[in-house]
C-alpha cells in the first residue's frame, strides 16, 4: 500500500506516495523524473543505477525507497550542487570535476553505464584523492556489491577521467 | 539512376515548397511535415534536398538521416563530414537521426562507411548549388570565389549561405536509388530494402588533402547531456495514460501456455494480465506494481514441458551430427587446393570452435508503443534500423506501413543486435498497446534479455594448411560451420502467433584475404537453421554480432597462421610478412610490432610450461583486414597453469584505416572495442541445458571487468590517399586470436577453443 514518504534528493525535499518496498530507482525516475540513474540488471550486479546515499554508493535498483528516508540522496543531476557546496560556489555555475573530466576525456560510448561510473568515481575520490591506476581498477571492480560493468569497454577512458578529475579537485 | 544531375540553382518563393523539390529553409520542419498528425506520414521523400538538409538564416545547418548513433561517435563523424563538404564549423551542424517521419533515407546504422556516404554527397551537391548561386548573386565567376565558414568571398564582396537562401527555397533534386524497407520472404533476413535509399552520382568532393574538419577531434555532440542527466533515452519515454508492462516468458524455448496465474488484486490492485497466444504480460500504470505482479503471476503460470536443446556442453557434437549439405558460401578452387595439400611436405589439420556468445548490452530491451483506434501506430525505440523495424511492426499489426511512425532515441549499445530491424521489446509493446488500447512501455529484465534476445551463434571451423620445404604456406582450406546468423523476427510476434517476418539460414565466407602470397585457398561456409528451430519460440534465434562472421572466420584463419608459423620454425610476424605483398598491412604490422617492443623469435617461449602454481608469460599476434582497413593485435599474457587463470597484461593494437576522421574518438573506439574482444577471448559463453538458456545474469554470463583490462597501447596510422576505412568495429576481432597465440607461447599448448576460462585451461593443460 502506498505510504507518504519524504526524501531529500539533490538538496531538495520531496514527498511521494509510493509502496515502501518500491526500489529507490523507480521513485527517482518515475516520481521525481530524475533519469540520470538507469535500470541495468535490476539485481545489483552492474552499477548503472548507482546513486549516493549519505555520500556512499547504493544500488538504487534494489534499495527500497524506505531505506533512503532521512538520508541525503545524490544523483548525477545533483553532482554540480555537491561540488558547489564543497567549494562555496554559487549553484549552477559549474559541473562537478568528475563530470567535466568525463566530458573532457570523452568517456562515454553508448554512455548507459556512465552515470553509475561517475557516482563510483565521486565516492572513490572522496576517500582517496589521488588514486593510482591499480587503486581505480580495484575500486571499480572489487567494491561490493559488484563490479561496475561497461559493455562498450570504456574502462581505460574511465581511468583517464578519474585521474584527470583527481588533479582538478586537488587545485 | 547513377548519373550526376545538373545542379540547378533556381530560387523560388516559399509557395513552391509543397509542390516542388525544394531545399533550403528557414523553418524547423521539412516541407509538408508540420501540418500532419504523427502516424499519418510516410518517410520524407529522399529525392528532395529539403528532406535532408536545411540552411537557416544564421548559417546553422540541420542534416537528417535515418541512420543513428550506435555509441561509437557517428553523430560527430556525420557532422564533421557535412561540415567539411560545406566548409562550415561542425558545431553549426545539428543532426536529426533515426525518426522515420523526419528522415529520408533509412538504412543500417552499422558504421561510418554505410552511414556517411549519403550525407557527404548531399552536402557536396548543396555546396555546388550554393556556389553557383553565390556566383550569380555577387556577379563573380565561381572560380573567383573562396569560402570560409559558410561565407563566400570574391571580387571584394561576400555573402553567407544564410543570406543566399534567406526567405527563399533552392530547388535541388537529390538522385537516389533504393526501395523502402519491407517484409519480404525472398530475402535471407526477411526484410527487403535494409540498405535504405542511397544517394547516387558523383558530385565534386573536397580532396582529403584539403580537409580541415575531418581529422580533428571534434567532440561527440551528445556527451554533455549524457554526463549531466539531460539526455532523454528511449527508457525515459513516458506518455499520458501509459501502462508499464513486464513480460511473463515461457518456461522453456518450446513451451506453450496451459494457464495463466492469477493476479492477487489485494496486493496488486491496478495490475492486469494481458495475453495473446504464448505472449503473456502483466500491465499496470505503476511500474513497480507491474514488475512485482508479473513475478507473482509467473509463479502461478503453467507451461507445457519441452526439452529439445542439445545442451551447451553438447553443442559441438550437435554440429558434428548435423547433415550440413553443400556450402552456402564458397571462394577459391577446390581442385588446386586439394592437389597442393596432397603434395605439401608438411601439413596441418586442426579444428577451432567457439560457443554461442551474445551482444549482452548493459541495459535490457525497452520500448514504448502507442497503437491508436484510428489505426496509427507510434513506436519509440533504440533500434539501429528504424525503417526495418517500422516494416516489421506494420506487418505484425497488419496495418499499412504509412500508418507507422518509429521514433529513435539513444539507449545502451546493441553491437549489431538490432541492425536488421528485428529483436527487441517493440513487438511486445505494439501488440500489448493494440490489445489494451493504451500506450504501453515494455521493459525486459536482464534475465529475460540474456535468455530470450537473439544470440550470436557458436561455430566450428575445420582448417587445413600445407607448407613447402621452405616453410611457406602453399594452400589453405577452411570450412566454417554455423547456425542461422540473421534472424530478424520479433519475439513478441512469434509468441503471440501474429504475422511475423521470416528468414532463411545462410552462411557466407566473410574473410577479407590478406595473404596474397598463399597461392591456393578454398574457403567454405556452411549454414543451418537455428538450433531447436522447430520449438514454439523458434529456438536459439541467431543474430550475429559485431564484426559479423569475419570475426569468427578470421579467428580460425589467424589461429591457423600462428600454428603454421610454429610448424615453419618462424617468428609469427615475419611469417605473416612472408605471405603478403599488401604494403598497408606490412606498414601497420611493422609499426605495431615496434610499439610493442617485439623481438623476433619462434613460439613457444623458451620458459613455457603447462604446470606449476607460478605464472608463465607469452606473447602473440593477429591481424584482420576489413573494409579498407588493416588491424594488428599483439597480446601479452600471464598464465597460472595450476589455476587456469589467464590475464592479458598488455595489448598493443594497431590500425591503418585510410584517413582518420576523429583521432581521439578513434583511440577511444579502438581501446573499448578491444575490451569486448578480450572479454570474448577469456570469458563469454552462453550456456543452456536441454530446455532453456541458463547464463541469465552477470554472474553466469561473465564479461570483462576493469581490473581485467590490460595496459593498452594504440598505434593509429592515418593516410590521405586511400579514402576511409572502418575505424572502430573490428577492434574486437584482433583480440581473441592474439590471446590464443600468446597462451601457446606461454604454455606450449594450442588453445583451439575460446573462451579461455580457468576450467577450460586447466582441462587443456592437464590433458
Amino acid at each position: 500500500m502506498p505510504a507518504e514518504l519524504t526524501l531529500s534528493v539533490n538538496g531538495a525535499q520531496h514527498t511521494v506516495a509510493v509502496a515502501p518496498d518500491t526500489p529507490l530507482l523507480y521513485v527517482l525516475r518515475n516520481e521525481l523524473k530524475l533519469t540520470g540513474p538507469r535500470l541495468g540488471c535490476g539485481i545489483a550486479q552492474c552499477g548503472a543505477c548507482a546513486v549516493l546515499v549519505d555520500g556512499k554508493e547504493v544500488r538504487a535498483c534494489v534499495a527500497p525507497v524506505s531505506s533512503a528516508v532521512g538520508k541525503r540522496v545524490t544523483t548525477i543531476e545533483g553532482l554540480p550542487g555537491v561540488w558547489a557546496a564543497e567549494k562555496g560556489l554559487g549553484a549552477g555555475q559549474t559541473l562537478h570535476p568528475v563530470q567535466q573530466a568525463w566530458i573532457d576525456e570523452q568517456v562515454p560510448q553508448c554512455g548507459y553505464c556512465q552515470s553509475g561510473m561517475m557516482i563510483a568515481a565521486v565516492q572513490l575520490l572522496a576517500r582517496n584523492p589521488n588514486p593510482t591506476v591499480a587503486d581505480i581498477k580495484d575500486a571499480f571492480t572489487n567494491t561490493p556489491p559488484s563490479p561496475h560493468l561497461c559493455r562498450c569497454g570504456t574502462y581505460s577512458a574511465i581511468i583517464d577521467a578519474v585521474q584527470r578529475a583527481a588533479k582538478a579537485m586537488a587545485v | 539512376m547513377n548519373e550526376t544531375p545538373e545542379i540547378t540553382t533556381r530560387l523560388t518563393r516559399r509557395g513552391f515548397v509543397t509542390i516542388g523539390g525544394a531545399l533550403f529553409v528557414s523553418l524547423s520542419l521539412p516541407s509538408g511535415a508540420s501540418a500532419q498528425p504523427a502516424g499519418s506520414q510516410t518517410s520524407l521523400d529522399p529525392s528532395l534536398l529539403a528532406s535532408w538538409l536545411e540552411i537557416h538564416s544564421d548559417n546553422s545547418i540541420v542534416m537528417r538521416t535515418g541512420r543513428t548513433e550506435t555509441g561509437t561517435g557517428m553523430s560527430a563523424f556525420y557532422a564533421q563530414m557535412v561540415a567539411e563538404e560545406l566548409t562550415v564549423r561542425p558545431e553549426t551542424v545539428t543532426l536529426i537521426l533515426g525518426d522515420t517521419d523526419k528522415t529520408p533515407d533509412g538504412g543500417y546504422s552499422a558504421g561510418f562507411l554505410y552511414g556517411a556516404a549519403n550525407v557527404r554527397k548531399v552536402a557536396a551537391y548543396t555546396y555546388q548549388a550554393l556556389l553557383k548561386l553565390a556566383s550569380t548573386q555577387l556577379g563573380v565567376p565561381a572560380s573567383g570565389l573562396s569560402v570560409d565558414d559558410g561565407v563566400f568571398s570574391g571580387g571584394g564582396k561576400s555573402i553567407s549561405y544564410g543570406q543566399l537562401v534567406q526567405g527563399q527555397h533552392l530547388d535541388l533534386k537529390i538522385p537516389v536509388t533504393g526501395t523502402p524497407a519491407k517484409v519480404d520472404p525472398s530475402q535471407d533476413s526477411g526484410i527487403a530494402g535494409l540498405e535504405g535509399y542511397v544517394v547516387t552520382g558523383d558530385p565534386p568532393l573536397k580532396p582529403i588533402s584539403q580537409y580541415k574538419v575531418i581529422g580533428t577531434s571534434f567532440p561527440v555532440p551528445g556527451i554533455p547531456d549524457k554526463i549531466t542527466g539531460r539526455m532523454k533515452w528511449s527508457c525515459d519515454v513516458t506518455l499520458p495514460g501509459m501502462l508499464h508492462a513486464r513480460m511473463v516468458r515461457p518456461a522453456t524455448l518450446g513451451s506453450t501456455l496451459i494457464s495463466v496465474g492469477a493476479v492477487d488484486k489485494k496486493r496488486f490492485p491496478t495490475a492486469e494480465v494481458v495475453r495473446k497466444g504464448n505472449l503473456v504480460a502483466v500491465v499496470s500504470p505503476n511500474e513497480w506494481e507491474a514488475a512485482s505482479a508479473a513475478r507473482s503471476v509467473a509463479a502461478g503460470t503453467k507451461w507445457t514441458a519441452w526439452s529439445g536443446l542439445p545442451g551447451s556442453e553438447g553443442l559441438t557434437k550437435a554440429f558434428r551430427d548435423h547433415n550440413w549439405g553443400p556450402p552456402t558460401g564458397s571462394r577459391g578452387n577446390a581442385a588446386d587446393v586439394n592437389a597442393a595439400l596432397a603434395s605439401a611436405p608438411k601439413k596441418l589439420s586442426v579444428t577451432y570452435e567457439q560457443p554461442y556468445v551474445r551482444h549482452a548490452p548493459l541495459a535490457p530491451f525497452v520500448a514504448v508503443a502507442d497503437v491508436r483506434s484510428d489505426g496509427t501506430v507510434t513506436v519509440w525505440t533504440h533500434s539501429a534500423h528504424s525503417q526495418g523495424l517500422r516494416a516489421q511492426i506494420a506487418n505484425t499489426l497488419s496495418v499499412p506501413v504509412e500508418k507507422v511512425v518509429v521514433r529513435w532515441l539513444e539507449q545502451a549499445g546493441q553491437y549489431g543486435r538490432t541492425t536488421l530491424g528485428g529483436d527487441g521489446a517493440e513487438g511486445d509493446a505494439a501488440i500489448l498497446s493494440k490489445l489494451t488500447g493504451k500506450p504501453v512501455r515494455v521493459q525486459w529484465t536482464l534475465q529475460e534479455d540474456l535468455a530470450w534476445s537473439t544470440v550470436s551463434p557458436g561455430w566450428v571451423s575445420d582448417m587445413k594448411a600445407g607448407l613447402d620445404a621452405n616453410g611457406r604456406l602453399v594452400a589453405v582450406h577452411s570450412a566454417a560451420y554455423s547456425p542461422h546468423q540473421s534472424d530478424a523476427r520479433l519475439l513478441g510476434a512469434i509468441l503471440a502467433g501474429m504475422p511475423c517476418s521470416t528468414s532463411k539460414p545462410a552462411a557466407d565466407v566473410a574473410t577479407e584475404w590478406p595473404y596474397d602470397k598463399i597461392q591456393n585457398r578454398l574457403e567454405q561456409a556452411y549454414g543451418m537453421q537455428n538450433v531447436a528451430a522447430e520449438s514454439a519460440a523458434g529456438g536459439l534465434r541467431g543474430n550475429i554480432m559485431r564484426t559479423p562472421g569475419q570475426r569468427q572466420q578470421n579467428f580460425a584463419l589467424e589461429a591457423l597462421i600462428n600454428e603454421a608459423a610454429v610448424a615453419a620454425d618462424a617468428d609469427p610476424i615475419q611469417f605473416r610478412l612472408n605471405h603478403t605483398t599488401e604494403q598497408r598491412l606490412i606498414d601497420v604490422l611493422n609499426a605495431t610490432a615496434q610499439a610493442a617492443g617485439w623481438e623476433p623469435r619462434v613460439s613457444p617461449h623458451p620458459g613455457a610450461r603447462k604446470n606449476g602454481s607460478t605464472p608463465v608469460t607469452g606473447r602473440g599476434v593477429s591481424i584482420i583486414a576489413r573494409s579498407n582497413a588493416y588491424w594488428v593485435g599483439i597480446a601479452e599474457v600471464s598464465v597460472v597453469p595450476d589455476t587456469g587463470a589467464v590475464q592479458v597484461t598488455k595489448f598493443t593494437i594497431g590500425l591503418e584505416c585510410g584517413k582518420i576522421i576523429n583521432p581521439r574518438q578513434l583511440d577511444r573506439c579502438m581501446r573499448a572495442g578491444l575490451v569486448m574482444g578480450l572479454s570474448e577471448a577469456l570469458k563469454e559463453e552462453v550456456t543452456f541445458d536441454r530446455e532453456k538458456v541458463t547464463s541469465t545474469d552477470w554472474s553466469r554470463y561473465k564479461i570483462l571487468t576493469m581490473a581485467e583490462t590490460p595496459e593498452i597501447k594504440v598505434v593509429a596510422m592515418s593516410r590521405d590517399d586511400k579514402g576511409f576505412g572502418t575505424g572502430g568495429e573490428a577492434a574486437n576481432a584482433v583480440g581473441p586470436p592474439a590471446v590464443a597465440a600468446a597462451f601457446f607461447d606461454a604454455t606450449g599448448v594450442h588453445a583451439r577453443r575460446i573462451p579461455l576460462t580457468p576450467a577450460y585451461v586447466k582441462t587443456l593443460l592437464s590433458s
